[in-house]
């Protein structure tokens, strides 16, 4: 029986590296809670699946809920970027959703600090 | 085949377009992933495989599995059971087949800022589908309320603190004899997720592999309403959910004598269907993936 397991489990793995699946966040910058000394010129994500671009974003605010784009962000393959304006120091929160190729929807949010 | 998996993902995308709130999935609410828990039910009606789940302590192994079919968005039925080998120090060895059970669920509420889902399920136990020798011949009926609960809205003065999440199960079974108790069935799981440590809360140089790494302690209870005590375990564990499986092992610790005398562990591989097979077995019966 254990075997039969084995093989059905194998069977599945298989065909799992030929699915897409949920896009995860796997690294940012900047990210998750880091201080900054200087404002950063960007934002860029880097997802585990290619992403698709006309139902994916990614937004910086401040604390008052300004929106702090110097313009369109942009999805192409596994990555998500946005220009930002010049960032005075304070708190501002990066607010993201991607859909990845099969229509699968994640989201997230940080925070990250520009000091004076 | 190209060309109609092509159609079927224009068609995903401009239902996606058209109902841009049906975009989520197994165990996810939100900014929130939760894994799916190994000895409690967890809260979400969706596409999923537990094959095998091996259970080994306490004078006894257990080989089990669970298959999770969305019937519409929000709405699944699951199937268990699984192979159960006793042998109890001073008793005759039983072995057998444990009876199918059976459970619709659905999701009712799903709240992604708050990091909250709770559902309704209905096990039915179908007495006499398992071997005499380790299965009841009579039906138990077992009404659940299920919740989870991400603690991501927290201040961010408790930033650390919003990685925890709680799941809770509450059922009252009600077997279909005289002769057994109804019981009040109560377990849920604690978990710290290190993933939404990484990406929400604070970037600690975890790599992916380890980040998708969720410490765990479930517990589960039952509290006869008739006579007898409560018995149960708690169960402290590691989950590493993938981007199609998730692999979890955790250990099992008796609360009381008339819980067991020993130390066990569990160890649960589990597919994530809707990932593996989104366009076919993954998706629901009928309507769009939530």
């Amino acid at each position: 029986m254990i075997m039969r397991i084995v093989v059905a489990n194998a069977l599945f793995a298989g065909l799992a590296s030929a699915a897409s699946a949920h896009a995860f966040l796997e690294r940012a910058s900047p990210s998750a809670g880091e201080n900054l000394r200087a404002s950063p010129a960007r934002i860029v994500l880097h997802f585990s699946e290619a992403l698709e671009a006309s139902f994916s974003d990614v937004r910086v605010t401040d604390k008052n809920g300004r929106d702090m784009a110097a313009g369109p962000s942009l999805a192409y393959g596994t990555e998500m970027d946005l220009p930002l304006k010049t960032l005075l120091p304070g708190r501002y929160r990066v607010s993201w959703h991607a859909v990845s190729v099969d229509t699968h929807r994640t989201e997230g949010k940080y925070n990250f600090l520009v000091l004076p | 085949m190209f060309c109609f998996s092509l159609r079927l993902r224009i068609a995903a995308l401009a239902a996606l377009a058209a109902f841009p709130q049906f975009a989520h999935a197994h165990g996810i609410v939100g900014a929130r992933f939760f894994s799916a828990t190994i000895t409690s039910d967890d809260p979400f009606a969706a596409d999923e495989l537990a094959l095998p789940t091996i259970s080994l302590g306490n004078h006894e192994e257990d080989y089990e599995f669970e298959y999770t079919k969305s019937i519409v968005p929000r709405f699944s039925v699951s199937f268990g059971g699984g192979y159960v080998d006793s042998h109890p120090p001073g008793e005759a060895r039983a072995a057998g087949w444990e009876n199918l059970e059976i459970t619709p669920t659905w999701q009712f509420v799903t709240d992604a800022d708050g990091e909250f889902v709770v559902s309704a399920a209905f096990s039915v136990e179908i007495g006499g589908s398992g071997s005499a020798a380790v299965a009841d011949r009579f039906t138990t009926f077992t009404p659940k309320l299920l919740f989870g609960k991400g603690f991501g809205d927290l201040p961010d003065s408790m930033a650390l603190v919003r990685p925890f999440a709680l799941t809770g199960v509450i059922g009252y079974a009600i077997p279909g004899t005289s002769t057994a108790s109804r019981a009040i069935e109560w377990s849920g799981a604690f978990e710290y997720s290190l993933l939404y440590l990484q990406n929400n809360v604070r970037d600690v140089g975890l790599s992916n592999t380890l980040a998708r790494l969720t410490p765990v302690v479930e517990y589960s209870f039952t509290s006869p309403t008739d006579a007898g005590g409560t018995t149960g375990t708690i169960d402290p564990g590691l989950i590493w959910s993938g981007q199609y499986v998730q692999f979890a092992a955790e250990a099992i610790i008796p609360v009381n004598r008339a819980s067991g005398d020993t130390l066990g562990v569990r160890m649960q591989l589990h597919f994530y269907l809707d990932d593996i097979f989104p366009q076919s077995i993954g998706a629901p019966i009928f309507g769009s993936r939530p």
